[in-house]
């Protein structure tokens, strides 16, 4: 890998520089190329279809920016629930480091939006200009109407899916129905318009023009995926041992009586490369891990009736030492691993416990700085708190509220059940009063208790400050 | 656009869309834009106005400085001038 990081650096600055070799990558059949289809559909299935689903008379996944609260499904999230995003992000790189140093590039290969729409915009050129061959003789050719109408119906059908991407995107913001009803009645907003046009306009650079750069320059994760390989990450490998010396041959005659390995140099690992490199020169980072290359050339083995898996995930130490697929399983369970799965198990039991101890009400005190502490008649002394109470919850919810902590301390002007309306918060102005001659000055410390009269196990305390002057 | 400037200007912009987007979550995950004055008024746009304009004021100003760090890091032959 150490060599890999050192032609990385250089390979990035000079390309930054030199002239970009357009990629053609030729389209591939087998299993993970089956994989990798699986998952375009599993994740874009979810993500064009996810903002369509109601829940409780909303969309059921729908970040809402307008009212700065998160549905996700069941759950209402509010800006004070920013630990559980935080956590989320967590679990999310936690994932991403063990995934990688078991398998290497997994997400790049298989799950990265940059990957999956590339996949499908590939599919599209193919789908009208045809496979690698046709496409690079189509732009090498002089203008012609057939030409023009392959070129321009491809780009009409990019657009129309980048768009509908973007407005998909905008859907989770802003409720998507509201968004396609301003579409069809112009009245949409100049920000949603400036959206959809901004993320539409991305998917369509990232996925049509620039492809394989964004990987190689643009991606932080490609920059530092190195320091997570170790000897026993399973990367997509080339059997230097097996296919050197590399050569063609006549079809059914025994390359090893010839002096020859079993590459038949045939170069279409290089062909279905969606980052144009070649495997045979050992592991790039500019590798995305696609398996392509796997793919196609356990083809070209079947058809020239040697073994498959000349390309194949390995390890390095198991191409050094020739282990076998037992050996290789062995080491999955290193130390490294075993301790990145520990840690990330944790911290999902936590988050799920946190998920689930939730409570779906809040209570915070806001002292009312003008009036501190003033005599109230009946020899009361008197602070004034405005109190902010949230229900989290989507349904409406009573609760009682007393305060505590003083001899004598009352509420004065609350009612005895206060109903909260579903998701929201509302803010209450308090008075709080307790007798004089019980008190000395300065601040004593009280507590406000917040109960649902539904549930009364569901109790909230909060401490707040009142002041003898 | 010569590949130069391609290349100047994706270094310019990139890094600091994402560090605009990690601004904007921070920031607004924090503060309510209806709490914000602007120029000793409340803020009186949309929420995605204020959103928007965020982003796009924290993109800026992380691109100016993405465009200092590249101007910085000119070689003292690319400043010197050429003798012809
Ligand atoms: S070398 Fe193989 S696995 Fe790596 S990006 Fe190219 S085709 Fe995919
Ligand atoms: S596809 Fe296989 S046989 Fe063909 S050049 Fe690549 S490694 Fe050699």
């Amino acid at each position: 890998m150490a060599d890999a990081r050192e032609t990385d650096n250089q390979d990035a600055g000079d390309s930054l520089y030199a002239v970009r070799q357009k990629v053609y990558p030729r389209a591939v059949t087998g299993a993970f190329a089956t994989a990798r289809w699986a998952m375009v559909w599993i994740t874009q299935l979810v993500f064009y279809g996810l903002c369509w689903l109601p829940w409780n008379d909303r969309q059921a996944v729908l970040f809402h920016l307008g009212e700065r609260k998160f549905y996700i499904f069941g759950w209402v999230f509010w800006p004070q629930d920013v630990f559980y995003l935080s956590i989320l992000l967590i679990i999310s790189a936690y994932s991403l480091f063990l995934f990688t140093a078991v398998a290497g590039r997994l997400w790049c290969g298989f799950a990265c939006p940059q990957t999956v729409y590339t996949e499908i915009f590939l599919w599209i050129e193919k789908f009208f200009e045809g496979d690698r061959a046709k496409r690079m003789k189509l732009d090498a050719q002089e203008a012609s109407v057939g030409k023009l109408w392959r070129k321009s119906a491809k780009y009409v059908a990019w657009i129309a899916l980048s768009l509908w991407t973007g407005i998909t995107f905008v859907g989770y913001f802003t409720p998507i129905r509201e968004i396609l009803h301003g579409l069809s009645s112009l009245t949409l907003g100049g920000w949603e318009w400036f959206w959809i046009f901004f993320y539409g306009g991305f998917t369509y650079l990232m996925a049509g023009v620039m492809r394989e750069q964004v990987c190689k320059f643009m991606c932080p994760y490609a920059r530092f995926q190195g320091v997570m390989f170790d000897p026993d990450t399973l990367v997509i490998t080339y059997d230097e041992e097996r296919g050197e010396p590399r050569g063609s041959r006549r079809k059914g005659s025994d390359p090893r009586s010839q002096g020859l390995g079993d590459c038949v140099d045939c170069g279409i690992c290089v062909q279905v490369c969606p980052t144009g490199i070649d495997i045979r020169k050992g592991l790039q980072y500019e590798c995305i891990g696609c398996a392509a290359c796997i793919d196609a050339c356990d083809q070209v083995m079947d058809k020239v009736g040697s073994p498959r898996g000349l390309i194949r995930y390995s390890t390095e130490n198991a191409i050094k030492q020739h282990w076998g697929g037992r050996d290789i399983l062995r080491h999955v369970l290193r130390p490294r691993i075993l301790i990145y799965s520990v840690v990330l198990c944790i911290i999902c039991v936590t988050f799920v416990w946190a998920l689930a101890t939730r409570t779906p009400l809040r209570l915070d005190v806001i002292k009312d700085r003008s009036i501190i502490s003033r005599e109230a008649e009946g020899g009361m002394i008197e602070n004034v708190y405005v109190l902010n109470l949230m229900n989290m919850a989507e349904s409406d919810r009573s609760v009682q509220l007393a305060v505590s902590g003083l001899p004598g301390v009352s509420l004065d002007g609350v009612d005895a059940a206060i109903v909260m309306p579903p998701a929201r918060n509302q803010s209450l102005p308090v008075r709080v009063r307790v007798p004089m001659d019980e008190l000395e000055k300065g601040s004593h410390r009280i507590w406000f208790e917040l109960r649902a009269v539904d549930d009364p196990s569901l109790l909230i305390r909060e401490k707040a400050v009142f002041i003898v002057r | 656009m010569s590949e130069w400037m391609k290349s100047r200007l994706i270094v310019i912009l990139w890094p600091s869309f994402l560090m605009a987007g990690m601004a904007e979550v921070v920031f607004f995950t924090f503060i309510d834009p209806q709490q914000l004055y602007l120029l000793g008024r409340p803020v009186h746009f949309s929420q995605t106005a204020t959103y928007s304009i965020g982003f796009i004021a924290f993109w800026l100003l992380c691109a100016a400085s993405s465009a200092a760090t590249l101007f910085f890091m000119r070689s003292s032959a690319e400043i010197n001038p050429q003798p012809d």
